[in-house]
C-alpha cells in the first residue's frame, strides 16, 4: 500500500502560553515559538507506518509512505523527523501560514495526490493551532474519494479499509474502498488500533503504545532520503486565499476565585458577584 | 591570523596578550549537526522521559537492568562521536557536549554511562587509532555491541596516574598485560577497554603505553558493582587483567607515549562532562523556579522573597557562564586549536563547581522537601558530587592550570635574560625581544592601550565588562610575575599561591567566554533582545572582579602560614586539639 500523509507544523501546544498576538491583533507573533508536528498528524504518520509493515519487523516497509507539508524551509525539520521515524520520501510545498487556508491546502494536496497516486491519504483530524478541521473533508470532496473522519481503528482488507469511528455511545464501523481519504483521532495509536494485512496474520500482536520515535542511526539515514520542494502556485493554479483572519484575541484573564465560609455566603455571592441567581 | 597549532588564549593571556580572534565570534554548532541534534533531542525525550520513575527506582536499586542498557544501544546512544563512515553521528565536540547536556537532564547515570564510552572509553581510537583499528572497532562501538571503558586509575595510582603498576611486557609480537584497575565506569558492561600500562622500567618510574583490550582476549574480568554515593545505577567496578595476551596491532599510539595519550583523551573529552553539568543545572533551575512559585509561606509564594531570588538569579548566571565556557572549549576543539588543555581544565573546574553550588541551593530552596528522597534534589546533589573528583580532581586541575601559565612566564623571564646576554652579539634580535617585553610591561602597568592588550571588536555596550577583563589581565600578569619572583622554581610546592593564580585564570577565561557569548548574541539579535544577557555578563564580571581583587590582595597579605601550621598540628595529633569539657 502507498500512503500519503499530510503534516502541519504548529506552535508547540505545551508551550501555548508563549503564543503572542501581534500589537495590531491581526496575526500570531511567531518569533521565539517552538514548533512541533501537529500531534494528530503524528498519529496519522504512525498509522501509515503500521499499515505498511508487519508489526513484528517494523524496520521493513511493505509499500511506501510519503509525507507532505505546506510550509517554509524551517518546516523541513519536521519532514526529516518523519523520514527518521520511517517515512520513505518527503515533499514540501513552499508557503507560509499566512498564504494558506484550509481550502488552498486541500487544492494543493489534490495536485500532490494526482501526481503521487497513493492508495490512501491519511491526515490528522484537525490541526491544534487553528482547529479548522477542514482539510481532509475538502480534499475528499475535491478528489471525489470515499472519506472517513476521526478514525480510531484501521484494519486493512483487500482493496479496502475497515474504519472504526468512536461516536457517542458506541463505535461506528465503515468500509471504505481505496483510494480513500481518512482523518485520524487520538485512539489510532493504541496498541491494537491498526492492522495491516501482514500484521493481522500475527495473532495476538500488539504495537507499542503511542507514536514510535527515531533511533539515532535512523536520524542519520533520514538525511539521505529524498525531499522535494514545489512552489505553491504550481499546484493550486489560480486559486487564491478565500479566508482571512480578521482578529486574534487572548482569552480574557480569569478573575481569581474566592473561598466562602458557608452556604449562606455562597448564595449571597452567587447573587451579588456572579449574578447567576 | 592566529596559529591554531600553537596559540592558546590563556597562555597568551598570562603573557598580557588578549588574542580576541581566538574567542570571537562565539562558537556555534555547525548547522548540519544542529539539524541532527534537533532530531536527537526529540528522540531522547521520547526515549528517556517515560523512564522518569524508573530512574529513581534504579538509583535506589543501584543498577540499571540489562534490558535498559540494551535499549540505549538499540537507540544508538553510543554512536554520538563515531564518524559517519563508521556508522555514527559524527558529532564534533560542540554537538556532543550539547547532546550530553540533554541526556543529563533526564538522568546523570545514563549521562555518565554514555560519557565514559564516548568522552574517554573509545576516544583514544578516535584520536590515535590507526585506520585499521578504527575500521575494526568503530562500527561495533557505534552500535554498542562493544561498550567502552577507560582504565587508568589503580588502587595506588589516582591523581598520580604516572605511578600505575599495571604492566605490559613484550612477548614475541604480543604484549602480556597484567594489573588491576579501580573504579572503572562501565567496568561491568564494557567489552572494550582503553588500558594504560607500564611498558618500560629504564628510569625507575617507567613509561606508560596505551592498549586496546577486548574482553574476548581472555584474562579480563570485572569485580562487583560498587555501592556508591551517586550515579548509583551506572556501572563502576574494578577491572582485572590477568596475563592478557594483547596483539601488537592493539597498541594505541606509540610505545612510551601513554601518558600523553591519556591526557589528550581526557582533554578532548572534557566538554562531555561540562555538557552534563550544564544539563544538570538547567534541569535544577526549572525545578527550582516551579518549586519557589508553588510553595507558599507567610502568605506569599517564596519566589517573592529576596533570598530566594538571590539563589535563583545566581543559578542563572552560573549556568549561563558554564554553558559559555564549555561551548567555548568545544568550539576551540572543533575549530582545530591544538593547545587548549588549560582552557579545557578551566571549563571542567568551573562547570562542575557551578553545578555543585546550583544543586546545593536548589535543595535549600525546596527546604525539608529537598531532603526527602521523594523529591529529585537529594539525588542530584549525590549524583553531581563526583564531577569535582573524576577526570582529574579539581585540585589537581587547578595546579595544572596555574603551573602551565607560570611555566610560560618563567620561560619568558629566562629568555629575556638570555637575550640580554645576546644584545651585544645580535643587537637587533636582542633589542626586539627586550622592547616587546618592556613595552608590554609598561602597557600593563599603565593600562595604556597597546595592540593586543585590549578588546577591539566588542560591541560598545560591553565597554564596562571589557574594562574589567582587561584590568584582570593586568592583575594576572602582575600576579604571576610577583609569585614567580617570590618563589622561583620552588613554586611547584607553593600550592596556596598557585591556587590563587588558578582562580584568577578561571575567572578570566570564564569571563572572556561570557563576554564573547553575549557579544555574539548582541550581533545576532540586537541590544533590545539581549538585555537579560547583558545583565548576566555585568553580574558575572563584577563578581569576578571582586574575587580577582581578593586573590591579588592575598598574594602578599595572607594567613597561609598559620593555616598550614594548624593543618600540620592536626596531622600530628590526628584529631582536633581543643574541647570545652
Ligand atoms: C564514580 C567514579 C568513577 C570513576 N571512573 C573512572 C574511570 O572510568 N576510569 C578511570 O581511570 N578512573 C575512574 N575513576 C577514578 C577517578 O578518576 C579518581 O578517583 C581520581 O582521579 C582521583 O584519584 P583518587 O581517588 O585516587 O584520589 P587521590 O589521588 O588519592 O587524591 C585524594 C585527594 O588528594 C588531592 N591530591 C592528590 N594529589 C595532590 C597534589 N599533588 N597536590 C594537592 N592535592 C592533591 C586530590 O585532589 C584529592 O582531593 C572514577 C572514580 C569514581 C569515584
Amino acid at each position: 500500500m502507498k500512503v500519503l500523509v499530510a503534516l502541519k507544523r504548529v506552535a508547540d501546544p505545551d508551550n501555548a502560553n508563549k503564543v503572542k498576538v501581534s500589537a495590531a491583533g491581526d496575526a500570531i507573533d511567531t518569533t521565539g515559538l517552538e514548533w512541533k508536528t501537529n500531534p494528530f498528524d503524528e498519529y496519522a504518520l504512525e498509522a501509515a507506518l503500521r499499515l505498511t509493515e508487519n508489526g513484528k519487523t517494523p524496520k521493513k516497509r511493505e509499500g511506501e509512505v510519503v509525507v507532505v507539508t505546506l510550509g517554509p524551509k524551517e518546516s523541513e525539520t519536521m519532514l526529516r523527523a518523519a523520514l527518521a521515524t520511517g517515512a520513505d520520501r518527503a515533499i514540501r510545498i513552499e508557503a507560509t501560514d499566512a498564504e494558506l487556508d484550509g481550502r488552498l491546502v486541500a487544492w494543493a494536496l489534490k495536485a500532490v495526490v494526482a501526481a503521487e497516486k497513493p492508495d490512501l491519504i491519511l491526515l490528522g483530524k484537525q490541526a491544534v493551532d487553528g482547529d479548522s478541521n477542514q482539510v481532509g473533508q475538502r480534499l475528499a470532496e475535491l478528489l471525489d474519494f470515499p472519506m472517513a473522519t476521526f478514525a480510531a481503528t484501521l484494519h486493512e482488507e483487500p482493496g479496502a479499509l475497515l474504519v472504526g469511528r468512536e461516536v457517542d455511545g458506541g463505535v461506528l464501523t465503515l468500509r471504505v474502498t481505496l483510494p480513500a481519504v481518512v482523518t485520524v483521532d487520538l485512539r489510532i495509536v493504541a496498541p491494537t488500533s491498526v492492522f495491516s494485512k501482514l500484521t493481522a496474520m500475527e495473532a495476538g500482536f500488539k504495537h507499542g503504545d503511542g507514536v514510535r520515535f527515531a533511533p539515532l542511526p535512523a536520524i542519520m539515514a533520514a538525511k539521505k532520503k529524498p525531499l522535494d520542494v514545489k512552489p505553491l502556485a504550481e499546484l493550486v493554479g489560480g486559486a487564491v486565499l478565500a479566508t482571512k483572519y480578521v482578529k486574534f484575541e487572548r482569552p480574557a484573564q480569569r478573575a481569581g476565585g474566592a473561598k466562602v465560609k458557608d452556604v449562606a455566603e455562597l448564595v449571597e455571592k452567587l447573587a451579588s458577584v456572579s449574578k447567576v441567581i | 591570523m592566529v596559529d591554531k597549532k600553537t596559540v592558546s588564549f590563556m597562555r597568551s593571556l598570562c603573557m598580557g596578550q588578549i588574542e580576541e580572534d581566538v574567542i570571537l565570534p562565539f562558537p556555534t554548532i555547525p548547522s548540519a549537526e544542529k539539524e541532527t541534534l534537533r532530531g536527537v533531542v526529540r528522540s531522547l525525550e521520547q526515549l528517556l522521559d517515560p523512564h522518569a520513575a524508573d530512574f529513581r527506582h534504579w538509583d535506589r536499586a543501584g543498577e540499571f537492568p540489562l534490558e535498559f542498557v540494551e535499549e540505549l544501544k538499540a537507540f544508538g546512544l553510543f554512536s554520538l562521536v563515531i564518524p559517519e563512515e563508521h556508522g555514527g553521528l559524527g558529532f564534533g565536540s560542540s554537538a556532543y557536549s550539547r547532546a550530553l547536556q540533554e541526556v543529563a537532564k533526564y538522568d546523570a547515570s545514563v549521562a555518565v554511562t554514555v560519557g565514559a564510552h564516548s568522552s574517554i572509553g573509545m576516544r583514544g581510537v578516535l584520536l590515535f587509532g590507526t585506520d585499521e583499528q578504527k575500521a575494526r572497532y568503530m562500527p561495533k562501538l557505534a552500535t554498542g555491541e562493544l561498550v567502552a571503558a577507560f582504565c587508568l586509575t589503580e588502587p595506588g595510582a589516582g591523581s598520580d596516574a604516572a605511578s600505575i603498576k599495571t604492566s605490559a611486557v613484550k612477548d614475541g609480537d604480543d604484549w602480556i598485560l597484567s594489573g588491576n584497575k579501580l573504579w572503572i565506569t562501565n567496568g561491568g558492561i564494557a567489552d572494550f577497554f582503553t588500558v594504560f600500562a607500564k611498558t618500560d622500567e629504564v628510569d625507575g618510574r617507567g613509561k606508560l603505553s596505551a592498549f586496546l583490550v577486548t574482553r574476548d582476549m581472555g584474562g579480563v574480568s570485572s569485580g562487583p558493582h560498587e555501592d556508591k554515593m551517586g550515579l548509583r545505577a551506572s556501572s563502576t567496578t574494578t577491572v582485572h587483567f590477568d596475563n592478557v595476551r594483547v596483539p601488537r596491532q592493539n597498541l594505541l599510539g606509540e610505545v612510551g607515549k601513554g601518558f600523553k595519550v591519556a591526557m589528550t583523551i581526557l582533554n578532548s573529552g572534557r566538554t562531555g562532562l561540562g555538557g552534563g553539568s550544564v544539563g544538570g543545572m538547567k534541569k535544577l533551575i526549572a525545578l527550582s523556579a516551579k518549586q519557589a512559585k508553588d510553595r507558599v509561606q507567610f502568605g506569599k509564594p517564596i519566589s517573592d522573597f529576596g533570598l530566594i531570588k538571590q539563589k535563583v538569579g545566581q543559578m542563572v548566571v552560573d549556568c549561563y557562564a558554564s554553558e559559555a565556557v564549555v561551548s567555548m572549549v568545544a568550539g576551540l576543539n572543533d575549530a582545530g586549536y591544538e593547545d587548549y588543555a588549560v582552557e579545557a581544565a578551566i571549563s571542567k573546574v568551573f562547570a562542575s563547581e557551578a553545578l555543585g553550588r546550583t544543586a546545593d541551593e536548589a535543595l535549600q530552596i525546596a527546604g525539608g522537601n529537598g531532603y526527602m528522597c521523594e523529591y529529585p534534589y537529594e539525588r542530584v546533589v549525590r549524583d553531581s558530587r563526583i564531577n569535582r573528583i573524576f577526570e582529574g580532581t579539581n585540585d589537581i586541575l587547578r595546579l595544572f592550570i596555574a603551573l602551565n601559565a607560570m611555566n610560560d612566564a618563567g620561560q619568558t623571564l629566562r629568555e629575556l635574560s638570555k637575550s640580554l646576554e645576546g644584545v651585544f652579539t645580535d643587537p637587533i634580535k636582542g633589542f626586539g625581544v627586550v622592547s616587546e617585553y618592556t613595552l608590554r610591561r609598561v602597557s600593563m602597568a599603565t593600562g595604556y592601550n597597546r595592540h593586543g592588550t585590549t578588546f577591539t571588536k566588542l560591541d560598545p555596550s560591553l565597554k564596562l565588562v571589557a574594562g574589567i577583563f582587561e584590568g584582570g589581565t593586568r592583575d594576572l600578569a602582575t600576579a604571576s610575575d610577583r609569585i614567580l619572583r617570590k618563589h622561583g622554581r620552588a613554586i611547584i610546592d607553593k600550592q596556596f599561591a598557585t591556587r590563587r593564580l588558578a582562580d584568577i585564570m578561571i575567572d578570566l577565561f570564564v569571563l572572556a567566554s561570557v563576554i564573547s557569548r553575549v557579544d555574539s548574541a548582541i550581533v545576532e539579535r540586537g541590544a533590545e533582545q539581549t538585555k537579560k544577557e547583558h545583565e548576566i555578563v555585568t553580574v558575572f564580571a563584577r563578581q569576578a572582579e571582586r574575587r580577582i581583587k581578593a586573590n591579588m590582595d592575598e598574594i602578599d597579605n595572607n594567613v597561609d602560614e598559620s593555616i598550614k601550621s594548624l593543618a600540620d598540628h592536626s596531622f600530628e595529633l590526628e584529631k582536633f586539639g581543643w574541647d570545652t569539657l
